[in-house]
């Protein structure tokens, strides 16, 4: 086994467990919205330096390949699959961050790989601090989409109830597609019972400032990303997903309008 | 004017929790976010949504760029937070909105614009994506040799 970087290691590096650290980091990172591109690029980082000369990685959207082995390395291969789920952006710079020190010849496989379970266990925001910035941004982007300062109170108040949905209600059962509908109508109630209340002038407004949490703007940024480094299979397949969750929410808004319309008689629209 | 680039600094900060982004990038992503949102409003007077969208965009993917560089960490962190204000959320609602009222005309207008500030922030990210990493690095002042890895 040749390891010619800048470092000597002291003793031989059993390659399946390269492989493995290669295989853990990289699943992490697709995880948690890292790009196509990028997952490839440690995984091969962290394998060329740990001397895996011949390893090599396929990774899609929702799945990673590896194999290595010839006549001088040992035979390793996997197939990980990965569901798709949140991403969480913190995880992503913490793996790029190790990567980078394991190219340093800071760690030892073993270290890195305690290291990973660290990044692993990394605690998420807490769910008050996720409510309290869906209520802000909700208000904040009422604001920006033409909204006056009531509109945006209005805002606020509807985001945190649809946060609260999101956190309790569709994010641990509910599918992706009923998940966004039902989102979508339940801003436009909340929005419409504040705006009955006399809270804001700007009925359009707040519901649209209200809406923003919803939209997928990690997977409609990373499927772009993807296309554009030519990993269209991935690329398409993010995109099919920021498309469909679009599509999910006017459908949503598009159904508590429909309802407000027949129980209001129309005259609030 | 002035309260509109303070919504979007603190909307981006808002989204950038939610997100995920580690505290210690809040600021970054808020002023990336506003940038973005200031040059939209400036350019959409002369250029319509669509020709802003891109101009922002590419101002962003560029302060992304250098700032992924200068804290050494992954662009997605900064870009996800600075694009999402001028994701086209109002336009498909009042998409639905249209649909909805039976004023289908309407509806394929805004529809139509929500694909063309899409395709505009497509277009935005891959042109700067195309700009030589070394760039980038040279304007953060660090040296190539030590930054073999950003982006």
């Amino acid at each position: 086994m040749e390891n010619g970087e800048e470092k000597e290691l002291e003793q031989p590096i059993d390659d399946g467990e390269v492989m493995a650290l290669a295989l853990e980091a990289g699943r992490i990172l697709l995880e948690n919205g890292a790009e196509i591109f990028r997952v490839e690029e440690t995984m091969h980082r962290i394998c060329q330096y740990y001397g895996v000369k011949s390893a090599n990685q396929f990774v899609l959207s929702n799945g990673i390949f590896v194999t290595a082995g010839d006549r001088k390395e040992q035979v390793y291969a996997k197939v990980q699959h990965i569901p798709v789920s949140d991403s969480y952006l913190e995880r992503v710079a913490a793996v790029n961050q190790l990567s980078r020190r394991i190219v340093e010849g800071k760690y030892t496989v073993s270290e890195a790989m305690a290291e990973l379970e660290k990044i692993k266990l990394m605690p998420e925001k807490t769910k008050y601090l996720q409510i309290m910035a869906s209520a802000v941004g909700c208000g904040a982007f009422c604001y920006l989409f033409g909204g006056d300062i009531m509109d945006c109170m209005a805002a606020f108040i509807s985001g945190i109830f649809l946060y609260l949905y999101v956190l309790f209600i569709k994010a641990p059962y509910m599918s992706k597609i009923v998940g966004n509908v039902g989102g979508g109508a339940l801003v436009t109630i909340t929005c419409h019972i504040l705006y009955i209340c006399g809270l804001g002038h700007h009925f359009n407004f707040i519901i649209i400032g209200s809406v923003m949490p919803l939209v997928p703007g990690v997977a409609f940024t990373n499927a772009i990303r993807d296309i554009a480094d030519g990993d269209y299979i991935s690329g398409s397949v993010r995109m099919l997903d920021a498309l469909l969750i679009f599509f999910c929410i006017a459908i949503g808004v598009g159904m508590g309008l429909t309802i407000l319309n027949a129980v209001t008689g129309g005259a609030s629209l | 004017m002035i309260l509109q680039l303070v919504a979007a600094i603190f909307g981006t900060i808002a989204f950038s929790i939610l997100f995920g982004v580690a505290s210690r990038y809040y600021l970054y992503c808020g002023l990336i976010g506003g940038a973005g949102w200031g040059v939209f409003m400036i350019a959409s007077e002369r250029l319509g949504p669509g020709g802003a969208a891109m101009m922002a965009t590419m101002v962003v993917m560029f302060l992304s760029r250098l700032a992924a560089v200068y804290k050494r960490c992954p662009v997605t962190i900064f870009l996800i937070a600075g694009i999402f204000p001028l994701v086209p959320g109002a336009g498909i609602y009042w998409t639905a909105y249209y649909i909805v009222m039976d004023q289908l005309r309407l509806a394929a207008e805004m529809g139509y614009m929500a694909v063309k500030v899409a395709v505009a922030i497509v277009l935005g990210i891959v042109f700067i994506y195309e700009l030589p990493q070394g760039l980038f690095i040279r304007l953060a002042g660090q040296s190539i040799k030590e930054n073999k890895t950003g982006g």
